[in-house]
């Protein structure tokens, strides 16, 4: 692979005639998922590589939580399942005219902590790509790294800090949401861009795609940070104390 | 989303849905892999039109097929296009649009494509394995396969509630419609703020439920995963045999290019 440089003065034409036919025909925006076939071997296990510790660290973390609280397994497993239901909701993106659907993992983060986020995003996008065509199994750990470690320790690391200086629950969760938006998708554009860059220079390759994403996932973002806040002013006005106790063993169960 | 979102036709008795779920899973890997690791588009377009033709011949609807194609699709054009005219190499045609200059070259085509036919043999695989393997098969295969046992509890459990709790989203979604819930951004964002917490509540709710009618049926901290049949020398055969032929196929025509 040279770099000759050509990369640097074909970028804005590329990225023209791209979003051009993107915003001509838009598909349907589901792009935080990368698709199956899209990484080559050696990149594929990298990621999957990388995300091995963190299943492991949310595995074990269930494990020692199963314990204390027998109940614990269905509770992950059922809130998982919402978090999955959420983000198959679609939500219309306007500056793209097209349709797409929050991931959930700012949420997910908030209710039961990012290493348990992570082992529910690796189930959820195993389900995805089975049954929706999203992202895929040679994939699935860079979805994983994108998704589930990015989106959910940015998302969870948000929320504590907002709360943490004072900030209300509900605009803390609009932060959760929107960072762990921009997080996934800032994380799926180097992935991409570090796979794919050709000739180009990863750098302006990373530029392109995440430009490229740019039409759907600023407005997304904002939107699933929107989202996220509401369901949580939600749960607090009608279960107060609900988040705080799901993170906690034995919480969860009034 | 939600009506794409089913196992319907896995349930469905077929020539494939009687193969044993862990022969299908290897052949599958195997098959993904061989079309990440060619060289040559032909190979993964050959896999793309055997699977299609496959998934067509089960009778699974055309177009449920297509709709499953169209996510993976978008982000294929995208990098395509990005991969013919980014990349440096002998130009094949140019067209000029206002102050820019549209080159694309021929490397940049020949990498688009490759990329684009990867994609497509690989979700193909997917798709088929997906269109004739019901979920709780696949599970209860990784088991045998040694994934970890709460990965899969935790799996078999949002699998089976991810639906009842999608009944219960679209009926809130419509109930929140005909009241002119979505009339509007501020409306539909507060509406569907309501359902997503009503979902994660009622989950909560759900699990409790959950938890103690598995406490009632004997439920001691893990689930029972029964012991699997034997694999029958004729599944472990029909494997070998696919693999086999699928190597044959990887050297023969995947690593010309």
């Amino acid at each position: 692979m040279n770099h000759d440089g050509l990369g640097t003065t074909r970028l804005g034409p590329a990225l023209f005639a791209t979003a051009a036919l993107l915003l001509c025909c838009p598909p349907t925006a589901s792009a935080m998922h990368i698709s199956e076939g899209i990484l080559p071997a050696p990149w594929a296990g990298l990621w999957f590589a990388l995300s091995v510790p963190f299943l492991i660290w949310g595995l074990r973390d269930l494990r020692v939580r199963s314990e204390k609280e027998p109940m614990f397994k269905s509770l992950v497993g059922l809130v998982g399942a919402a978090v999955f239901v959420i983000s198959c909701m679609p939500i219309p993106v306007p500056t793209a005219g097209t349709c797409s659907h929050p991931c959930g993992t700012g949420m997910a983060a908030i209710l039961i902590g990012p290493s348990l986020t992570v082992v529910i995003t690796s189930i959820a996008l195993l389900l995805q790509a089975l049954f929706l065509a999203h992202g895929g199994l040679t994939t699935l750990g860079a979805d994983i790294v994108s998704m589930g470690v990015a989106g959910a320790f940015v998302g969870y690391g948000v929320f504590r800090l907002a709360t943490a200086l004072g900030v209300p629950r509900w605009p803390a969760a609009f932060l959760a949401g929107l960072l762990s938006d921009w997080a996934t998708y800032a994380v799926t554009s180097f992935e991409l861009a570090s796979a794919l860059h050709g000739s180009a220079s990863v750098g302006h390759t990373f530029v392109a795609v995440a430009i490229l994403f740019c039409p759907t996932q600023i407005p997304l973002g904002i939107l699933e940070g929107l989202i996220t806040a509401a369901a949580c002013r939600f749960i607090e006005t009608r279960r107060p104390g609900l988040i705080a106790s799901l993170k906690q063993p034995g919480g969860g169960a009034a | 989303m939600f009506s794409l979102f089913s196992d319907f036709f896995a349930c469905r008795d077929n020539l494939l849905s009687r193969v044993d779920p862990r022969a299908k899973l290897v052949v599958a890997t195997a098959m993904i892999l061989c079309v990440i690791l060619s060289t040559n588009p032909a190979l993964p377009f050959l896999v793309f039109l055997t699977c299609v033709a496959a998934t067509l011949a089960l009778r699974i609807p055309a177009r449920l097929v297509a709709l499953r194609l169209v996510a993976p699709m978008g982000i294929v054009v995208a990098l395509a296009l990005l991969q013919s005219f980014m990349a440096g190499g002998t130009p094949v045609c140019t067209i000029p649009i206002g102050p820019w200059r549209f080159t694309a070259t021929h490397e940049g085509i020949r990498t688009a494509v490759l990329t684009a036919s990867r994609v497509c043999g690989a979700v193909s695989v997917v798709l088929l394995l997906s269109l004739v393997t019901p979920a709780h098969r696949i599970f209860h295969s990784l088991r045998w396969f040694r994934v970890p046992q709460g990965w899969v509890e935790i799996a078999m459990l949002m699998y089976r509630y991810t639906f009842q709790l999608l009944d219960l989203t679209a009926d809130l979604t419509a109930a929140q419609q005909l009241r002119m819930g979505y009339a509007g951004v501020r409306r539909s964002l507060a509406s569907m703020g309501t359902v997503c917490g009503t979902v994660i509540i009622r989950s909560v709710d759900q699990a409790v439920h959950t938890h103690e009618a598995m406490v009632l049926r004997g439920y001691q901290r893990e689930i029972p995963f029964g012991p699997m049949p034997p694999v029958t020398a004729c599944a472990c055969g029909g494997t070998a045999l696919t693999v086999a032929a699928l190597l044959l196929l990887y050297v023969a025509i995947g690593r010309v290019g």
